[in-house]
């Protein structure tokens, strides 16, 4: 019973979870950059919203038609400012500066964010916040479910703008094979940025709970393997679900344990991921 | 026309060409044949952008087209098919015709140019929901060359063409080649397949050791002694770069 | 030869130190630059020399610490527990690092990282009270015990693997860390020297951690598994000028007084720094501090020869 709980639970925390591991796996699919900085940028949108929930009264749903334009353009800066040097290496030296770049930009964000709004944590909360659905005998938080079927939808968006537009299939394109994207005449360095961009966006709109999800969202794309987004989708859900049982078998404190314990077994097995090609 | 003018195209340390020259008038379909590693693939890639030159000038229609980026040298009516296809092979069929319908200019025709298209590979118009990875060589071949033609190129640049398939697919290639040349379009074509290519070809550089070392008529050099006893034989038909 | 030169009158400077003060500040600035050192010239090893972008250091610091605190308090003496806690160390280092290696650049690092956070998380729930030293031994604690011996560890450190990049096997490391496949081929074995690097380099941080846990008066055990002392490793190499000997040391020396002479200000400043130099350093300064003034040597070098 109360494993079931907290399997449901498992699965609406893992949509989550591969919601907030679908800008990075955006990122890492297109332009093979590891930003790890990922996090602070989840961070960040959880703040936007925090604050104009706080200030203005606006409910963190709609909200994100603020912060995902802000999101735009902080993707574009930090692009412009920093990924745009990383992506002239080849893909080997990209992953591992990228890797260094993310480490540093965290450092910095994480800083500052420190020292203007100091460590604590902030909630929101709305008047809707403490209501719970009924599914039969289970108890689920309507939030959560409503989060659910956000993410959901943001990803079934993002799916439909790779599949069926011009610079949807231009990304797509670019991710597989940038010179001959470039000899189709995609601007490579311009679908570079609107990707950076996007999966910044995405970071942003995230709803994270708690601060520390980069190693969460790194262990969703890679356990997912590269550029499949409904993949990381997927793993989003099996790390929810697998930290579920760990709750449920273990107790709170070892929650993250099984989740990174059977992420090092799948990476052993299966350097690729679950769902990635061999590359 | 395109003018190539003592071009030098270094990778590192290593200079791949040296001092290459030549001319494609509009409408001529040229050759150019050589051994392996003679840095046939180095040009076609410097003038289709990939590559930057080092030292020297491609003027493409009276302006300079080195240095600038691949995709703007499509707009301006240049297009590569690049050796081993490069196709995007998670993409259908049509999904790679369309990217190469990327530039705004061919935009406006896209509808139109994926019938002819079409008109001339049939064989593409029945599997267009396809992966193009599921494509055999022929069919790929075949993609790439549709691909590049969506972006309405008055040059057509081919890096081996030929290779890896088999010769009554080479044949229709290169019947398709002949077409377009026919009505109007510039060709340039690598080719290891010196038989099928001189045939065609009008005209024909031979490089080797990343210089020019020879130009002549394409069935006069069929019949030049040295480019027989280089090139042709069992050992220069279908070899693999 | 001036760089060796330096180092050793440096050394001395260090050496001497405790004999013109006894101001504890000063000793204990010493003793965090001299496990900086160390913990930077261990990683430098395996990520610098090696290539091996580990980001799982942590684990190490913290199993050296474990298992030498452990000992000691529990009364062994030093000599036994602080080997006793690198032995550990090394021992769970090659342990994985069979399965480790399989993995590639980016999966090695965030490999690693995981394992060391569930390091991190199991020894915080199995040991969540702070770890104090007795009574007994807080009475007649002195500095100068550990100031001597972190000395000799970062000494120790900076010679190990000074000698060893300059050894045979040092050279087949560095080969693997080129080009795998080439040295391969020449008959070096990746694996093979890969490992020897993480062994040694698991084994001095080991030793770190263990120098740590005999230095510090109250911790939290599962502090000594943060991967904050992997981050500043990192940091610190790289700012140094990872791949090098000297990088660390330098590298250890601006950052400890770096964050000394901000922290009055504001307390993370010295990160925040750190950060914006890490990032313009792995962008445009691969050799850190040391490769920036190798270059600005040489261009006044030029410039003064031109005239």
């Amino acid at each position: 019973m109360i494993l079931t709980q907290q399997l449901i639970l498992g699965v609406l925390v893992g949509a989550l979870y591969g919601l907030a591991a679908a800008g990075l796996s955006l990122t890492f699919g297109v332009l093979r950059v590891l930003n790890v900085a990922h996090g602070e940028l989840l961070m960040l949108g959880g703040y936007g919203t925090f604050w104009l929930f706080t200030l203005w009264q606006i409910d963190p749903f709609l909200s994100l038609l603020y912060v995902a334009p802000a999101m735009f353009v902080l993707g574009l800066l930090l692009y412009g400012a920093l990924f745009q040097f990383v992506v002239q290496a080849n893909e080997e030296v990209r992953i591992k500066n990228s890797l260094l770049i993310g480490f540093g930009l965290t450092l910095i964000l994480h800083t500052l964010a420190i020292h203007f709004w100091t460590a604590d944590e902030r909630a929101v909360t709305t008047s809707y916040g403490g209501a719970v659905v009924r599914i039969g005998v289970f108890a689920v938080p309507l939030i959560r479910l409503a989060s659910l079927v956000f993410a959901f939808a943001i990803l079934t968006a993002l799916h439909l703008f790779l599949a069926k537009t011009r610079w949807g299939r231009a990304i797509r394109a670019t991710a597989e094979d940038w010179e001959a994207a470039a000899l189709m005449g995609i601007p490579v360095g311009k679908t570079y940025l609107v990707a950076f961009a996007l999966g910044t966006v995405l970071a942003g709109i995230s709803p994270s709970i708690g601060l520390e999800w980069t190693l969460k969202a790194l262990i969703v794309v890679v356990l997912a393997g590269l550029g499949s987004l409904f993949g990381s989708f997927a793993g989003g859900i099996l790390l929810g679900l697998a930290e579920a049982t760990s709750v449920a078998f273990l107790g709170g404190p070892y929650r993250e344990v099984m989740g990174l314990i059977l992420f090092l077994i799948i990476l052993v097995l299966r350097p690729q991921g679950l769902f990635g090609e061999r590359g | 026309m395109l003018e190539v003018k003592n071009l030098e195209v270094a990778y590192g340390a290593l200079t791949a060409l040296h001092g290459v020259s030549l001319t494609i008038q509009p409408g001529e379909m040229v050759a150019l044949v050589g051994p392996n590693g003679a840095g046939k693939s180095t040009l076609l890639k410097t003038i289709a952008g990939l590559l930057v030159p080092r030292a020297g000038a491609i003027l493409w229609e009276g302006k300079r087209l080195s240095a600038v980026p691949p995709q703007r040298i499509v707009e301006r009516g240049v297009a590569l098919v690049p050796e081993g296809r490069r196709l995007f092979a998670r993409m259908t069929v049509r999904e790679n015709l369309e990217l190469g319908a990327f530039t705004r200019r061919a935009q406006t025709e896209r509808r139109a140019q994926i019938e002819r298209v079409h008109a001339i590979f049939p064989r593409l118009f029945e599997r267009e929901g396809q992966l193009a990875g599921s494509l055999s060589g022929g069919e790929q071949q075949m993609l790439a060359l549709g691909r590049a033609l969506m972006g309405l190129p008055r040059l057509l640049l081919l890096d081996e063409p030929s290779l890896g398939l088999a010769p009554r697919i080479v044949e229709s290639i290169f019947s398709v080649l002949a077409e377009l040349h026919r009505e109007g379009m510039s060709l340039f074509v690598v080719e290891q397949n010196v038989h099928a290519v001189l045939h065609l070809a009008r005209r024909a550089y031979i490089l080797e050791g990343g210089r020019i070392v020879g130009e002549g008529e394409g069935q006069k050099l069929l019949q030049d002694d040295h480019v027989r006893a280089a090139y042709l034989g069992p050992l220069a038909r279908g070899a693999t770069s | 030869m001036k760089l060796f030169l330096g180092g050793i009158l440096l050394a001395v400077g260090f050496a001497a130190l405790p004999l013109f003060t006894q101001r504890n500040d000063f000793l204990n600035l010493g003793v965090q630059i001299f496990l900086a050192v160390a913990l930077a010239q261990s990683w430098n090893l395996l990520g610098g020399y090696a290539g091996q972008i580990t980001l799982g250091h942590a684990a190490f610091f913290g199993l050296g610490a474990l298992v030498t605190r452990t000992l000691w308090v529990g009364g062994a003496p030093l000599f036994l527990a602080l080997p006793a806690g690198a032995l550990v160390a090394t021992a769970f280092g090659v342990l994985i690092g069979a399965p480790a290696f399989r993995l590639r650049g980016a999966y090695f690092a965030i490999g690693t990282l995981a394992l060391a956070e569930i390091l991190r998380i199991t020894v915080g729930n199995l040991m969540p009270q702070i770890s104090t030293i007795p009574a007994a031994a807080l009475a007649s604690y002195s500095i100068i015990p550990r100031y001597y011996l972190t000395f000799a560890l970062s000494v120790f450190c900076v010679a190990v693997v000074a000698l060893l990049v300059r050894s045979r096997i040092g050279l087949g490391i560095q080969a693997v860390r080129e080009d795998e496949a080439a040295a391969e081929a020449s008959g070096v074995g990746a694996f093979g020297h890969k490992l020897l690097a993480l062994a040694i380099s698991t084994a001095l941080v080991g030793l770190t951690g263990g120098a740590f846990a005999y230095y510090h008066v109250s911790y939290y055990p599962q502090h000594t598994f943060s991967p904050t002392w992997t981050f500043d490793a990192v940091l610190i190499a790289f700012i140094g000028g990872v791949g090098t000997i000297h990088g660390p040391v330098l590298g250890a020396l601006f950052f400890v007084l770096l964050r000394e002479v901000l922290a009055v200000r504001w307390v993370d400043l010295h990160l925040l720094i750190f950060g914006v130099l890490f990032v313009l350093i792995v962008l445009f300064l691969p050799g850190g501090l040391v490769g920036a003034w190798d270059t600005t040597r040489r261009l006044i070098g030029r410039l003064t020869r031109q005239r």
